[in-house]
């Protein structure tokens, strides 16, 4: 399936396929401007280059989900989708309300952005929407690099002594309910049927904390689940609204950053 | 970090496939698993290199001993260069003797004329 014979689809969808793009994007893009905050103050210099670093691979990832929704709905501009929205227009996860916060904060967020990210990319990559899956081939070999560097953080945080383990379980306790909403908030029925997804997000789920489980026994930290048979059930649950339109004031202070240049003179050529 | 006193990481870097492994630099890193994430984002984020390693500046033996590396005696005859200025003067001094009437006071050319002449 192209973009072209995406037009045969019914509307229900095709809304579907723009809001699985949307809320892509957005997680990807708010959470590339979020961590590119550390840049100039993460632990050491090198780790400051290479967040920063993958800051930005995730705001390419962006870039690349704006223009197939562009070219989707056959109108519009890239630039004019990520900069030219009001904050509670955005469809980003409510794991990405949160600001940077403490270091031990950012690496709990994006861990757990990144296992769900790669459980939800493991669903496109055959997806019948040919655009999609191409996109989500090169995203994955990124992905694949982030994921070691996160998980070489999570153990370093998890075993570093007193106050980097305790930080991080306070980062995760805080997170997880949050993170729930990171395979939420899309109507993925019609896109199963359609073979854009391959599974329900509720199978993705399923896989990425199963893959998560042994992790977090190893590390000893924080995981709200209860083992039902071969099912994980949360035992907190997901906040209400998963992908806005409340957005918290730490969003509104972050999107009026993000934004400032291109609201300056919404004209400009770059 | 992770508890770790950080270490100097030397990393070496090839830029195309064929091509020699080139010292890049070096960073700080408190293992060889962090030291190899930040020298893909010094060296590779680019799309600089195809090839990296790095190394614990700890397991490359130094040496820079002026006793060793830098005699007191004339090493010329050790260079190449030392035999090309023998080979360049004697050269110079063939040619002049050839002069004019090249080989003629050369045993070796003179047979060889000997021969074309007979055939």
């Amino acid at each position: 399936m192209t973009t072209q014979t995406t037009e045969q689809l019914d509307q229900r969808t095709r809304q579907a396929l723009a809001d699985l793009l949307l809320a892509m994007a957005d997680d990807e893009f708010v959470l590339g401007f979020w961590d590119s905050e550390w840049t100039g103050i993460a632990p050491v210099l090198e780790e400051d280059v290479a967040f920063a670093s993958l800051a930005q691979d995730e705001i390419g990832h962006a870039q690349a989900l704006y223009r197939l929704l562009v070219d989707l709905e056959g109108r519009g501009d890239p630039d004019l989708v990520a900069f030219g929205r009001r904050p509670e227009e955005y469809r980003h996860a409510r794991l990405l309300d949160h600001p940077r916060t403490d270091w031990a904060f950012s690496v709990a967020r994006r861990f757990l952005y990144d296992t769900a990210d790669a459980a939800r990319l493991d669903a496109l990559v055959a997806s019948a929407f040919q655009p999609l899956a191409g996109v989500v081939a090169k995203m994955r070999r990124e992905e694949t690099y982030h994921l070691l560097h996160m998980h070489a953080w999570m153990e370093r945080l998890a075993d570093g002594g007193d106050q980097p383990r305790s930080r991080l379980v306070q980062a995760l306790d805080r997170l997880w309910p949050d993170a729930l909403c990171v395979l939420a908030g899309v109507d993925d029925a019609p896109l199963v049927a359609a073979g854009i997804l391959a599974e329900p997000l509720g199978a993705v789920e399923q896989r990425w904390l199963g893959g998560l489980a042994p992790v977090f026994e190893r590390l000893a930290l924080p995981f709200p689940f209860r083992r039902d048979d071969d099912h994980l059930e949360p035992t907190v649950a997901p906040p209400a609204g998963c992908r806005g339109p409340d957005r918290s004031d730490d969003f509104r202070w972050l999107w009026e950053q993000f934004t400032m240049v291109y609201r300056s003179d919404p004209e400009a050529t770059w | 970090m992770s508890g770790q006193p950080l270490q100097v990481f030397e990393v070496f870097r090839r830029e195309r496939e064929g091509g020699p492994m080139q010292h890049a630099g070096n960073l700080l890193a408190p293992d060889p698993e962090l030291a190899a994430h930040y020298a893909r984002e010094f060296y590779g984020r680019r799309q600089e290199s195809v090839r990296l390693w790095i190394v614990p500046r700890a397991a490359i033996r130094d040496l820079d001993d002026p006793d060793l590396l830098q005699p007191p005696f004339d090493r010329s005859f050790k260079k190449p260069a030392g035999y090309s200025t023998e080979i360049k003067r004697k050269l110079a001094e063939a040619r002049a003797r050839a002069g004019g009437e090249a080989g003629d006071d050369d045993p070796v050319v003179a047979s060889c004329r000997k021969g074309v002449e007979q055939s």
